[in-house]
Parts: C-alpha cells; sequence; structure tokens
C-alpha cells in the first residue's frame, strides 16, 4: 500500500512535467540511432563528460554506478519488508551480488563525502546561483538511503539471513553491532522500512526537484543533435505561405521545443557551464546554467497555463524575454559551445539562446542597436560592412594566377571561399593573400568567385535574422552550384561551419575543408616545401571556436605550425576547452560590456605563455586578439597560420 | 508642366535647414516653384524662403500645425495640392517630412519616393542604390503630383535674393486629423555640433595614447569653428572618451565635408563609419596605416606635433 501510494504521487506530480513535454514543439529528427546509443554507453553510463573534472567526475560516477548496482536491492527490500526470509531469486542468493552491493553502497558514502567536500569545502564558484539547500537535502537522502542498506545488511547478517556474509565485508564487519537476538529482529525491521521509505520518499520527491535528471538525462543525451555542434536547425520561413502561428524563433513557452524542456529539466545546476562560459568570466550577466533556470522557472510557473494551451485553451503567457531572461543576457553570448561542451547531459544552451534571438530580432525588431549597421550591410552589400562587391577582387591586386569565376567557366577543382573579412579588413586580407600564394606555390589553380561571392549569412544567422541568413544561403548555393562547385576551401572558420554544415540544407552539398587542413595535406604530401627559412620563437595556436570545439578541427593547424619549425606552446585553455575571442555569435558587430572584455582575457592567456605570436586560424579571432594586442601596446605578434607558413616555406616577408 | 513645391518643415518656429536645400532644387527643375510652411513662424520665414527661390509661400503660423503630429500638415497641404494641381513637392527625409509624404501618398495615391539624393525633372529623381555603390534615375510613373522625399544634406543651397508671396493657408483642420498630439520635445543637449551634422569632424584614434589628448582635437575643432570631435573604438574601448564619440561600424556613421583622422590606423570597424566624408585627411606616423591609402592628403607623422601646428596655423589664418 505504501509502495501503491508513493507511485500514485510519484506520477501525479511527474505527469503534468511529462505532458509539458509532450505539449512542446517536436525536435529535430532522430538521425543516427547507432551514433546516439554509441552516446548513451559513453556519456551516460560511461560518464564520459562528467570525467572532464577528475574528482567531481569519479564521485558523481561512483553514486551513479551506485546507483545502477542497487536498483535490484530495492525489490529486495520490498519482499523483506513482507517478510525478512524472503529475498530475490538468483541475485539475493548470490556471493558476487552481495560483494558488489556491499563495495557500492560503501563507496556512495564515499561520493556523498566527497561531493559535501566538495560544496562545502572547495566551494567552487560554478555553484553560484545554484540551489545549495536543495542538493544538501539530496545529499542526505542518498546517504540515508545507503546508510540504512548497509545497517539493515548487517543486521541479517547478525541473524543469519545472509548466505555469504565474508562477500560482504563492510556489513560483516557492522554486524558486530548487533548481538543477534530480539533486540536485532526489531533493529533489522526499522531499517528495512526506513531505507524502503526513504527510497519511496526520494521517488516522490524526484519530479519537483532538480534532482529529476536521474530520469531526464538519459532520453535529453538521447535527443541532443548529432550534427557538429555548430549547425543550427533550420526555420525555413516561406513568406509567401506564412499562417498566424509562424513561428519566428521562441517567444513564449509554447514556442520551445521538446528537446528544449527537457534541457531545462535536466539541468542539475552543476554549474560546469558557467565556468566554462566566457561572458560570464568576463562579469557579464550571462551565465548558460541560470539562463537554463530562468527558463525552467518560468516554465515550471506558467505550467498550468501550457497544459491548457496543450488542450487547445487560449491562454496567457509571459514573454521568456526578459521574463525568465533578460535582453543583455540572450545579447552577451558569443556562441562559442563551451557550455554544450561541458553539460554532462548534453544540454543545448546556444541553440535556444539562437531561437530568442529569432523571436526579438524578427518578429519584434529588438536587438543592440550598434549591430543594425551589419544587418543592413548584410542586407545591402551582401557583406556585414557594407563594402561593394567590386572590391572583392582587390586583394588579388599584384598577383599572379587568381582565376575569378566567370559564369559559363569550367568547374574548378577546388573553390577558394574568401569570405567577407578575407576580402575587405586589411589584417585578414594579408591572410588571404597568403594563402592564394601558398596554393599557387603547390600548383593548386586558385579559382575565387569575387564579385559573385555573398556573405554566407553566418553573422545574421548567429544574430537570429534566419530570414536574412535563408536568402543568402539560397543565393550563394544558386551560385556555387551553377559554378559546379564540388570542394571548397574556406579561410574563415564562421564560413567554414556554415558551408560545411549548413549549407546541406538549402541545396548545397559540398566537400568543404579549413585552409588549415589544406595547407597541412599539402606539407604532408610534399607539395608545399620544406622550410627554406626555419622560424625562430615560439607560437601559441589559439583554437577558433568554429574550427575546433564545434568542428573538431585540432591538428591541422598545429600540424602546420610545427612545419615551420617555430617552438610551439599550448595555452592553459586550449582544443576543446579552447576560450573564445569574443566575435562569434554576432559579438563582433556589437559593444560589449561588463568588467572585462573577452579578447583582452584570451590575450592576456595567450600573452602568459611567453609565445612571441599568437597564430590564428579565422580572421574574427584575428581582428579581436590583434585589438587586443594594440591596445595594452603589446609586443606579441598576431598572425594567421597561413602567414607564418607563407613565411617559412616562401622565405618572404608577409604581403 | 506644373509648379514645383517644397514642403518647408518648421521646427520650433524657424524654417528646418533642409528647406533652402529643397527650394535650390526645386529651381533646377525649371518651373514656378512655391513653398508650403505650415506652423507658428511660418510667415517670417517667407523671407527666407524667397531668398531662396520660392516665388509663393502657402503660409500658416497656426499652432494646429505644431500641436499635432502629421495629420493636420497632410491636411493642409492636400488641400492646396487638390486647389493648385502642381507636378512635384519635394519633402525633406526628416521624421516630419516622412510622416506627412507617406500619409499624403495614402490620400492622392500618387507616386512617392523615397530616399531620393537629387531631382532632375518632375518625373525624374536620383537615388543610390547597393549601399551607395551604384546611381540611378528613376522614373516617376502615375498620376501628378510626385512625391519625393529627399536625403538631408544632398546639395548644397544657393540663394537667389529674391522675395515670396504669402499666401495665407486656412487652418480649419477637421477632429479627425488631429489624431496624435505632440505633447513634448526633446532636445539632446550636447556640446558641440552633433557628429552626424557637423561639416567637419576631427576624430582620434589609439595613437594619440590617452584621454588627454583629446583637448588637442577640442582645441582643433574649435579652431576650424563647429566641428565637431569623434573617436575610433579603440579609444572608445579604452575609456578615453565615451561611447558616444564613437565613429565607425558599431557607432555613428558620418559624412562631413571634410574629415581628419588623428592616429587612426583605419580598420575597416571604422572605416565604415566615415567612408562618406567628402575629403579625409589622415595623420599617423606609420606610413603602412590602411587609413593613409584611402585619404585625400595624408600625413606621415606625429600627431603631437602636426594637429598643434595645424590649429595655430588655422587660427593665425582665420584671426588675420
Amino acid at each position: 500500500m505504501v509502495l501503491a501510494a508513493a507511485v500514485a504521487l510519484f506520477v501525479a506530480r511527474g505527469r503534468p512535467r511529462l505532458d509539458i513535454v509532450r505539449a512542446a514543439r517536436p525536435a529535430g529528427p532522430l538521425d543516427h540511432p547507432g551514433a546516439r546509443a554509441r552516446r548513451e554507453l559513453v556519456q551516460v553510463l560511461g560518464q564520459r563528460k562528467l570525467f572532464q573534472k577528475a574528482i567531481p567526475g569519479a564521485m558523481h560516477a561512483t553514486i551513479f554506478w551506485g546507483f545502477l548496482i542497487l536498483l535490484p536491492t530495492i525489490a529486495e527490500a520490498m519482499l523483506a519488508v513482507i517478510d525478512p526470509a524472503w529475498t530475490l531469486p538468483y541475485l539475493g542468493h548470490a556471493a558476487w551480488f552481495a560483494f558488489l552491493q556491499d563495495l557500492f553502497a560503501t563507496l556512495v558514502i564515499v561520493g556523498v563525502g566527497v561531493a559535501f567536500f566538495i560544496r562545502k569545502v572547495q566551494r567552487p564558484d560554478r555553484f553560484r546561483g545554484s540551489h545549495m539547500q536543495e542538493a544538501d537535502r539530496i545529499l542526505l537522502t542518498i546517504l540515508g538511503i545507503v546508510t540504512t542498506l548497509l545497517l539493515w545488511n548487517a543486521s541479517r547478517i547478525a541473524l543469519g539471513y545472509a548466505d555469504h556474509p565474508d562477500a560482504a565485508p563492510v556489513a560483516n564487519a557492522l554486524s558486530s553491532l548487533f548481538s543477534g537476538g530480539r533486540s536485532t529482529e526489531v533493529a533489522e525491521r526499522i531499517l528495512v522500512w526506513a531505507h524502503l521509505l526513504l527510497v519511496l520518499g526520494f521517488l516522490t520527491y524526484l519530479p519537483r526537484s532538480k534532482h529529476l535528471h536521474i530520469i531526464t538525462a538519459a532520453p535529453n543525451v538521447y535527443l541532443a543533435k548529432t550534427a557538429p555542434s555548430g549547425y543550427l536547425e533550420p526555420l525555413r520561413i516561406d513568406l509567401e505561405g506564412t499562417e498566424e502561428d509562424t513561428r519566428f524563433g521562441a517567444a513564449v513557452a509554447t514556442d520551445l521545443t521538446r528537446k528544449q524542456v527537457l534541457d531545462l529539466y535536466s539541468c542539475t545546476e552543476c554549474g560546469r557551464c558557467q565556468e566554462v562560459c566566457p561572458a560570464w568570466a568576463t562579469g557579464k550577466p550571462l551565465s548558460p546554467k541560470l539562463l537554463i533556470m530562468g527558463l525552467r522557472d518560468q516554465v515550471v510557473a506558467e505550467a498550468p497555463a501550457l497544459l491548457s494551451a496543450a488542450s487547445g485553451g487560449i491562454v496567457e503567457l509571459q514573454p521568456l524575454v526578459p521574463n525568465a531572461v533578460t535582453d543583455e543576457v540572450v545579447w552577451d553570448c558569443v556562441t562559442c559551445g563551451a557550455c554544450v561542451r561541458e553539460c554532462p547531459v548534453d544540454i543545448e544552451h546556444v541553440d535556444t539562446i539562437v531561437d530568442l534571438r529569432r523571436n526579438l530580432v524578427m518578429a519584434e525588431s529588438r536587438f543592440p542597436p550598434e549591430a543594425g549597421t551589419m544587418l543592413r550591410g548584410v542586407e545591402n552589400s551582401e557583406n556585414p560592412w557594407g563594402q561593394p562587391a567590386s572590391a572583392r577582387t582587390e586583394w588579388t591586386q599584384g598577383l599572379d594566377g587568381i582565376h575569378v569565376l566567370e559564369p559559363g567557366d569550367p568547374p574548378p577543382e577546388v573553390l577558394f571561399w574568401v569570405g567577407c573579412a578575407g576580402a575587405f579588413d586589411e589584417r585578414a586580407k594579408a591572410t588571404t593573400r597568403s594563402i592564394a600564394r601558398l596554393l599557387t606555390a603547390a600548383g593548386i589553380d586558385v579559382a575565387i568567385l569575387g564579385p559573385r561571392e555573398r556573405c554566407t549569412g553566418d553573422p545574421a544567422r548567429r544574430m537570429g535574422h534566419e530570414y536574412l541568413f535563408q536568402t543568402l544561403a539560397e543565393q550563394n548555393v544558386e551560385t556555387l552550384n551553377g559554378a559546379g562547385v564540388t570542394k571548397i576551401v574556406a579561410s574563415c572558420a564562421h564560413c567554414f561551419n556554415t558551408l560545411a554544415n549548413e549549407y546541406p540544407d538549402y541545396g548545397g552539398a559540398y566537400e568543404v575543408v579549413h585552409h588549415t587542413e589544406l595547407l597541412a595535406g599539402l606539407i604532408r604530401d610534399g607539395r608545399l616545401g620544406a622550410a627554406a627559412a626555419a622560424a625562430s620563437g615560439t607560437v601559441t595556436y589559439h583554437d577558433a571556436c568554429y574550427l575546433g570545439r564545434h568542428n573538431g578541427r585540432y591538428d591541422a593547424p598545429r600540424d602546420v605550425l610545427r612545419s615551420t619549425g617555430a617552438g610551439t606552446v599550448e595555452m592553459p585553455r586550449n582544443r576543446e576547452r579552447s576560450f573564445c575571442c569574443g566575435a562569434g555569435g554576432a559579438r563582433m558587430w556589437m559593444e560589449e560590456g561588463g568588467d572585462a572584455r573577452i579578447n583582452d582575457t584570451r590575450f592576456a592567456e595567450a600573452e602568459g605563455t611567453g609565445a612571441d605570436t599568437v597564430a590564428v586560424a579565422c580572421p574574427y579571432c584575428f581582428v579581436m586578439l590583434d585589438d587586443a594586442a594594440k591596445a595594452k601596446g603589446s609586443e606579441v605578434r598576431v598572425a594567421d597560420v597561413a602567414t607564418l607558413l607563407a613565411e617559412s616555406v616562401l622565405a618572404e616577408p608577409a604581403p | 508642366m506644373g509648379a514645383a513645391w517644397v514642403y518647408a518643415e518648421m521646427v520650433g518656429g524657424h524654417v528646418h535647414e533642409s528647406a533652402a536645400e529643397l527650394l535650390t532644387i526645386a529651381r533646377s527643375l525649371g518651373a514656378e516653384v512655391a513653398a508650403i510652411a505650415l506652423g507658428p513662424g511660418a510667415t517670417d520665414a517667407a523671407a527666407e524662403l524667397g531668398a531662396h527661390g520660392a516665388a509663393t509661400v502657402y503660409a500658416s503660423d497656426d499652432e494646429v500645425f505644431s500641436g499635432f503630429a502629421g495629420g493636420p500638415q497632410t491636411f493642409a497641404v492636400a488641400g492646396l495640392i487638390e486647389e493648385h494641381r502642381p507636378s512635384i513637392v519635394l519633402f525633406p527625409g526628416t521624421y516630419e517630412g516622412r510622416d506627412v509624404a507617406g500619409r499624403l501618398q495614402a490620400r492622392t495615391g500618387s507616386t512617392l519616393m523615397a530616399n531620393a539624393i537629387d531631382v532632375v525633372g518632375t518625373d525624374r529623381a536620383r537615388t543610390e542604390i547597393f549601399g551607395g555603390m551604384k546611381v540611378v534615375d528613376v522614373q516617376l510613373a502615375g498620376p501628378e503630383p510626385h512625391l519625393v522625399l529627399v536625403r538631408p544634406r544632398s546639395v548644397t543651397p544657393a540663394r537667389t535674393d529674391g522675395t515670396a508671396q504669402v499666401v495665407a493657408v486656412p487652418a480649419e483642420i477637421p477632429e479627425a486629423e488631429r489624431g496624435a498630439r505632440l505633447l513634448e520635445r526633446h532636445e539632446e543637449v550636447a556640446s558641440g555640433p552633433k557628429l552626424e551634422e557637423a561639416k567637419v569632424v576631427v576624430s582620434g584614434g589609439r595613437g594619440l595614447g590617452g584621454p588627454e589628448a583629446f583637448a588637442m582635437l577640442d582645441a582643433l575643432a574649435e579652431a576650424i569653428g563647429g566641428a565637431a570631435v569623434g573617436a575610433s573604438r579603440a579609444a572608445v574601448d579604452a575609456g578615453w572618451v565615451p561611447y558616444s564619440y564613437q565613429i565607425g561600424q558599431t557607432g555613428k556613421t558620418v559624412k562631413p565635408e571634410v574629415y581628419i583622422a588623428a592616429g587612426i590606423s583605419g580598420a575597416l570597424q571604422h572605416i565604415v563609419g566615415m567612408k562618406g566624408a567628402k575629403r579625409i585627411v589622415a595623420i599617423n606616423k606609420d606610413a603602412d596605416a590602411p587609413i593613409l591609402k584611402m585619404a585625400d592628403l595624408g600625413v606621415v607623422g606625429d600627431v603631437f606635433q602636426v594637429i598643434p601646428a595645424l590649429t595655430e596655423e588655422i587660427r593665425r589664418r582665420t584671426s588675420s
């Protein structure tokens, strides 16, 4: 009866949560079931992302694995409640299970101890803003569950119910506490009831607590996208066929997808995202954790209205911005993906932020005014700086062998996608020229679209202007397909991500490589000669988010740098843990508030390695870090990997 | 050919400077030129309008025109159009100009051309497309009068020193046209001319080395007279001057007659905000600075020597 009551309460409390998820908009396609299943194994069972922090990871894994091992114990206890002599048919008599039970119960106690040590003694900043008392309650309940289990097992040993007392050394040792007489029989009854009531009580507590993640985490991980994290799900806006309920991003809670709602239920407020967030680290109001908590609070508060809306009722919902999160929070994000990468339960913060932006930009025209110049530039001149298209080939002056593709020309072997920064920004133009000279030296025909190239739409898309992005994507795909392009080399990490991951949605499927990959391949194949002038000094490489973390390209730029003969040194935060330059998510075109600038913070980290040169592989990083170097009056040079290679291989000064 | 009219916007009892520009354009069309001035001070403004070529000024000093947004002006202009049948009416691309022109178009069903930079006939307006990369003439079809919104500061006003005949405009405005009442007018308080409106802009960048050096630019701006001081993002980011000084991609866009860039390297982010300047003077000690490539006059030198010397020379010439 107790069991029935507990389960009924669990269902009663959990049901509305499930109904809200089911009422939400469908999430993206459930493609690649194999990859998803593998993720369940590695990430859920294997706890891989938790181990990104060794001690907290080991602590969590111990408690989690203990939880799995001890699941049958709940059934065991239920039987024993009825009759102390009853136990599970096979497991109840197996020595190995008795051993595992004893071992993991003990380890969970140690784990809870470590958890309290982390929370009460170490007190890392990532917990700022989390519900600390709730966490204490949860940990104490877990402690109670395993302690009663161990003591119950000890009393059973004392009473002679256990088949293999020696297999459970801890409980066996504890059994000396019990005399084995009538008082032990009473103690055994109390302990088994205490254990079971704690377990059932915990069950009823779950749906309303952040500990709900033990149910939602596994499906949340399964539902997370399999595409590279730089990929955004398209909205596919059809202005001709706009219906009244056409969704331009997330305005109110009913606009969230099932995955987005499940994200909210899965957050345990561990703050790993907050710890790696460049915005939070530089004193801005955005914390990915607080964003998720804010949205969750609103969804929970509006639950009755959401359920009524799901059954066709007309309800008035509060806008998510600025109620759940403020405008500032939404605009602070650099979309670097550090939070997503860090999250043990695969919450996709960035996609939700972009969805919030989509509504603000497209439905309300509400965004930092200084970014308007960029949107107008992209809209009118097809580049963020409003430069004339004819100037796209200015960088080719004085360079031989660059082929501007005209309509009707035969398809190029590989198309060099220069990008707007690469064509217009003085610093990025140096990179562009280096790449062109290197490719020419390697015997590759450098083909460009010249004035027919348009912005890929990335800055507009990350800013939330999906319609503008869609227009540009369609136009670019038409140009590229018309030119018979099959392979593209891009020098900008953002162009690379958009061309490789997002253009397939618009009919543009190309083999896309980043210039550092192409150059590394040419060096490997011996098509770019050995270093004519070995570089001196040391170089530290700054991973661009949209090349590294979002697309897993870490080695090629490092290989190229090593080939120059320069000494290399890594920054403390590198590869998938790299720290953004501050320009992503259209932040390049916005003013920055907070205590510190992201680019200054990253540059200081680079300077701290003692390197003479900071190598970059993306024009955004170049501009941001070079600005930081100049602002500081630093002697450290910022240059693209390609320029450093050109100086070494071609033994010429930079153009 | 019917007359060419100009909507002369009244602001705080005075005629807006755009009226002289529009009259200069209207005169070039070879038609009879008239101006409409509505609001307190309109009758007095007729002299100024006449001096810029208006033969007739339809004026009313009634406060109804300054107390409501758009409606009464539209009603009055529509009445005048009905009566006199001009071929074209030019409006300034200001908030009020756009408001009245838009309402008028809806009322008359004639053609409205926005964002023109010049008018070359009563049925031809000139405008920029592709973000200013191309200038095109647009044929104005549809019934007359054609309505054209002209971007401020597109032409240099020229005087004729003529006089205008003043025709009073009735101010009986129906209640329905008094929808939006003007409650308050806020003027942004700023010392010196606004950056976006100044004819000369003196701008400083990272090369100035610190906030103190901006006093040097203030002195130069004062010597020139009516010049505004701006800054590049680097100087603003460094905290030397407030954000309101910032010129560039994420700051203000300026189109002065002369732009003096001191210690600014010319990063793309900055150039976006000042490339529309008619003349660019750049002072930079780095001969490779991109700004020197686009400058009409480039000085490779130390701003701390060049700027004070320039200021001194301007003072000497203006005082003599």
